[in-house]
């Protein structure tokens, strides 16, 4: 048997994978230039989709290939090129201006962490046998993470495209808990979730470039017009 | 078959409004499928209550009692909007809102925006209720708020893109949520049902086999599910885009959030407090409603009270409606559900009426504040503002409109389960509305003649008010017998826990 046969070193692998996303997340958090952003969220997508890869290929799930090329497509290659060629169309200002200092986002985002680590202890239940939980104990606890890590990146920002940049990270962690407990969801709904993830990331885009164009700014902390 | 075709025949219509060149078709073509689609959804009731379930395309399509009430609900609300729509926009045409005023491209661009969205948006609500899958569900309720972000912008105002922006992204936030519910309800299915076929997420499997599921997984699950459709429903605390989009959306568009879109919200947590009450039993759910339940009245209360603008006070009112429902479902019991499924359809008949109401006198104005009106609106326009005073009393609950009854339900069904804190709490927010609404409305309405003549021409916006009127003025008297029916059984398949 070769080693890439063996589904311990499939499953170091996945771990390794899931770690490095992790790490990936908490680097947005402190980077401070818009492109760059962009492009860590493209590098995560394609850990994402090694990942899908990894599990299709030692559990026999084709299905699995076909997200992880989705993927590929989707967030890898098309969203990040349109939000780069979004960033030169409105002449965005390059750099993000957190609303708490990057030190101490990065401090929160690892208390999150741990957070993740504890809610996913509570799926784990070892004496259950082999469940497929039992691989995706780690990377749950990275999916809850990124979860709310992403959730923490959109209120601590300002500007509308970090904003969706938040979202979509926050949606990678929905994809990696959904593959990592059930190995991915039904095909059909995988489908879906992929075109209103599409047409989504389209709207915000027009939205943002109305925005930008109404208020001469993409500042949402500026959209305070409407009270009570 | 009718499951397709109701999916199908907006689709079309969005289809040809995208290619008409005139308004005349669009409005015609707009009138139709709401016309067809409400016989359909009468149809498909019809022979729900004779034979049980309907199912299609290999399950994937489902519906029951409580699908097909929510169905009707959406084509009802669908085709008193069609209609209204035609003398909403051709006023709004006139009044030259359509920055260069002159009748031509950009106003029929316009409209086309809006009779081409406007199906697509019926559409996946249809899709909400129709799909048995939680996966496909989750999607079309996603879709339900991409199709409808553009008709928020419809008047592209600074303020209505600030409306839109709020919505998309809260929105986007709390189906995240809801999303990793539904994932989570699928893992704790999955060990229990053991296949990785699509059969894994249909709901009329996994309703079989709910008794089975992990606990802890479940509790988390609808957890997120309780907020994540919730944000969609619009419960406080995540109700923050609610004002904001049902003022800025044309007024069409605000009466399907309102009284739509809502239930399809509604909808999607009935689905997953089913599945949660059998696998936790009914208390868990229970407690979590009524404290939101009670959230939502709480906070739209002051809210009512102090309101500026007659557009926002709606969208507290739905608040406040969201929040009984809520209370209801959270009160359980036969009567507690049986409330809530009442109050869901008396609201969705009065709701839009006191929508087209508020957009007449909007667009008479030119204004929404209530500092700007000036008193004795009833003189200037007698349909209108008696209408709206007579709506205003049957949406905040007064005795001979139909609202009363079901509030009153849920009340008996509060003391049944000796809720006793939270029944006091209900009344009192409920009184309190009641005398906010009737301070304002009756202050913008009521008062001396200032000599205005009647300004109300428009026989499209005159007779779609009226009849509607009408119509619930009947639901106060008499709720018609098979109606009646479809309710008990959507309850009965909300209750039955076994």
């Amino acid at each position: 048997m070769h080693f890439y046969q063996d589904p311990q070193f499939g499953e170091r692998m996945i771990t390794l994978m899931a770690a490095l996303v992790l790490v990936l997340q908490i680097a947005m958090v402190a980077q401070r230039w818009l492109v760059t952003n962009i492009r860590v969220f493209a590098a995560q997508s394609f850990l994402l989709a090694g990942i899908a890869t990894t599990i299709a290929y030692f559990n026999n799930a084709p299905h699995i290939y076909f997200v992880a090329v989705l993927t590929i497509v989707v967030k890898v290659i098309f969203l990040p090129v349109l939000m780069e060629r979004l960033v030169v169309k409105i002449e965005l200002r390059q750099e993000i201006k957190p609303l708490i200092n990057v030190p101490l986002s990065v401090l929160i985002s690892g208390a999150l962490t741990i957070l993740g680590y504890v809610v996913a202890e509570s799926f784990y239940h070892p004496e259950a046998g082999t469940t497929p939980a039992t691989l995706g104990h780690n990377t749950l606890a990275v999916a809850i993470a990124l979860f709310l890590i992403g959730f923490f990146m959109m209120l601590n920002r300002r500007k509308a495209l970090t904003q969706v940049i938040a979202l979509l990270s926050l949606e990678n962690g929905l994809f990696l808990a959904a593959i990592s407990l059930t190995y991915g969801m039904p095909l059909v709904v995988e489908l879906g979730v992929f075109f209103d993830l599409l047409v989504a990331s389209m709207v915000l885009g027009i939205l943002v470039y109305r925005i930008r164009e109404t208020f001469d700014s993409v500042d949402v902390s500026k959209l305070r017009r409407l009270r009570g | 078959m009718v499951l397709f075709l109701l999916l199908i025949v907006p689709l079309i219509a969005a289809a040809i409004a995208f290619a008409a060149r005139r308004r005349s078709v669009m409005e015609a073509v707009n009138i139709c499928a709401a016309a067809l689609t409400f016989l359909l959804a009468l149809t498909l009731a019809g022979s729900i209550l004779s034979s049980g379930t309907v199912s299609a395309m290999s399950d994937l399509l489902y519906a029951d009692a409580l699908s097909s009430l929510v169905v009707l609900l959406v084509a009802f609300v669908y085709l008193a909007c069609a209609v209204y729509a035609v003398g909403y926009f051709r006023d709004d045409e006139k009044s030259g809102i359509f920055e260069d005023g002159i009748v031509g491209t950009v106003s029929i661009g316009k409209l086309r925006e809006y009779y081409a969205l406007t199906p697509l948006f019926v559409s996946s609500m249809l899709l909400v209720a129709l799909s048995n899958n939680l996966g496909i569900m989750w999607v079309a309720i996603e879709g339900t708020t991409l199709a409808s972000v553009f008709l928020v912008t419809y008047y592209g105002r600074p303020n209505s893109l600030e409306a839109a922006w709020k919505y998309a992204i809260i929105g986007g936030v709390g189906l995240s949520m809801a999303l990793f519910g539904t994932i989570l309800t699928y893992y704790s299915a999955h060990t229990v049902l053991g296949t990785e076929t699509l059969a894994g997420l249909n709901w009329s499997v996994l309703v079989t086999k709910a008794s089975q599921f992990d606990r802890t997984t479940m509790r988390l699950a609808f957890i997120l599910i309780l907020l994540g459709y919730g944000t969609k429903a619009g419960i406080a605390p995540m109700h923050t885009w609610k004002p904001d989009a049902y003022s800025e959306a044309p007024v069409p568009v605000a009466a399907m959030l309102a009284a739509a879109m809502l239930n399809c919200a509604l909808y999607g947590l009935l689905r997953f407090l089913i599945l949660t009450s059998r696998c936790l039993g009914p208390e868990f759910a229970s407690h979590l409603l009524i404290i939101f339940g009670l959230l939502s009245m709480g906070i739209a209360t002051p809210f009512v009270l102090v309101q500026h603008s007659f557009r926002r006070i709606l969208a507290y009112s739905s608040i406040d409606h969201c929040g009984i429902m809520v209370l209801g479902l959270g009160f359980g019991g036969p009567l507690g559900v049986l409330g809530m499924l009442l109050h869901m359809t008396f609201h969705s008949v009065t709701k839009p009426l006191l929508f087209f109401c508020v957009g007449n006198i909007q667009q008479h104005l030119k204004t929404d504040q209530f500092r700007k009106a000036k008193d004795g609106l009833i003189h200037a326009m007698p349909v209108s503002s008696a209408v709206l005073l007579m709506t205003t009393l049957a949406v905040t609950g007064s005795p001979p409109f139909s609202l009363f009854q079901s509030e009153f339900t849920i009340l008996r069904a509060a003391f049944d389960g000796s809720h006793f804190v939270p029944a006091v709490l209900f009344v009192t927010f409920l009184v309190a509305i009641f005398a906010g609404f009737l301070i304002h409305i009756a202050r913008l309405v009521l008062g001396p003649d200032p000599g205005v003549p009647d300004s109300e021409t428009c026989v499209w916006k005159k007779y779609s008010l009226v009849g509607l009127a009408c119509f619930v003025v009947l639901m106060g008297f008499w709720l018609p017998a098979p109606l009646y029916a479809l309710i008990q059984g959507a309850a009965h398949i909300v209750n039955d826990v076994r």
